[in-house]
């Protein structure tokens, strides 16, 4: 390829400003004495200014209205469900927290440090598991159906 | 983008992440033509123009938390805009996106479509009918053709913004850019044939 066809291949890229710094050097230099290429990157530049004229179509007011609207919409539900995730993982690490914490204060107030080492079976222990067991149940149902109805709302809505 | 334009959006964004809803509308408001103009450049189609600009704030709105901070927001914001704009022309025209499309719209043009009404002197009309069979002509080529026409010439991106937006290398942008003209150009030379059409 001759350095003048190069050059050809170059001036549309010159007119879009995509040209490395020495090939823009290189450009000038040829187009000072290239009468041919100058008209060539003259067109070209004719061609991007009538691009960068072209006119800039607006979007209806309603529809920018209603994107705003549905965007604000979703990005409050986005928050709300993060900090009903953020709330509802803090109460299962508290309630964790609280089974782990009093079995033994439990223990500890009934039956003394030592009865913590006792490994037998008794009817405390079996109250204790009982009401743990119950609770945790009761609040996975809770859950559950407070998640299904919350479903359903989205739904209707 | 000016410094303190940048500044700005920065701040918005940063808002936005913390759950700002005003800032959200700042953001709407600030892109809404540009975000409109190039999705109107993708599809062609104002009516499909307007339901994508509505579903990529949606997806701004769900996908925000995703956002890198670091990353530039505008990129981040059209490329939104351009994979929902893929989806939509994959679904209603599964070919090739590579194609030059032909003339659907019965002789009307997006661009002869959004034309100004106002009078105007004899050389605005001239300069503007340039402007038309430029547009008229740009509508012709495939989209990945017109993307990159309008994210380097009317978005005024940097060429490495416009990798970032198609997700492709510098080197590729630039074939592209350079296809995109020579197609442009020779698509207005055969559609004007033997007339000052600069």
């Amino acid at each position: 390829m001759s350095d003048h066809q190069k050059i050809q291949d170059m001036l549309s890229l010159a007119a879009a400003g995509a040209l490395e710094q020495t090939e823009e050097e290189l450009l000038l230099n040829h187009l000072r004495g290239c009468d041919q290429c100058a008209a060539e990157a003259e067109t070209w530049r004719l061609l991007a200014g009538g691009l960068r004229r072209l006119p800039t179509p607006q979007p209806r007011a309603i529809v920018v209205e209603r994107a705003r609207a549905q965007a604000q919409i979703r990005l409050f539900e986005e928050f709300e469900h993060r900090w009903n995730q953020t709330v509802i993982m803090g109460l299962i690490f508290f309630a964790w927290v609280l089974t782990l914490v009093s079995w033994p204060v439990f223990r500890f107030v009934t039956g003394g440090l030592i009865g913590l080492l006792d490994p037998s079976f008794h009817h405390l222990w079996i109250t204790f598991a009982l009401f743990t067991a119950t609770v945790w149940t009761a609040g996975v149902a809770a859950a559950v159906v407070l998640s299904v109805k919350h479903r359903g709302e989205r739904r209707l809505a | 983008m000016s410094w303190e334009s940048g500044m700005a959006v920065e701040s918005d964004v940063a808002q936005l992440r913390r759950g700002d809803l005003d800032a959200l509308s700042t953001l709407v408001t600030r892109y809404q033509n540009r975000l409109y103009r190039y999705l109107l450049r993708m599809v062609r189609q104002p009516a499909e123009a307007e339901d994508l600009f509505q579903a990529v704030w949606i997806r701004v709105a769900e996908k925000i938390q995703q956002y890198d901070p670091h990353r530039n927001f505008e990129a981040w914001l059209f490329t939104l805009a351009r994979n929902l704009a893929i989806d939509h022309l994959r679904r209603i025209r599964p070919e090739s996106l590579d194609e030059p499309i032909g003339d659907e719209t019965s002789g009307e043009t997006g661009t002869s479509r959004l034309q100004s009404h106002d009078p105007a002197p004899i050389e605005r009309i001239v300069a503007r009918e340039r402007t038309s069979r430029i547009g008229e002509s740009m509508e012709t080529l495939s989209v990945v053709h017109r993307e990159v026409l309008t994210l380097r010439f009317e978005e005024e991106m940097k060429l490495e913004e416009i990798a970032e937006v198609l997700n492709v290398p510098l080197s590729t942008v630039k074939t592209r850019l350079r296809r995109a003209l020579d197609r442009l150009r020779g698509t207005m030379e055969t559609r004007f044939p033997g007339e000052s059409w600069l």
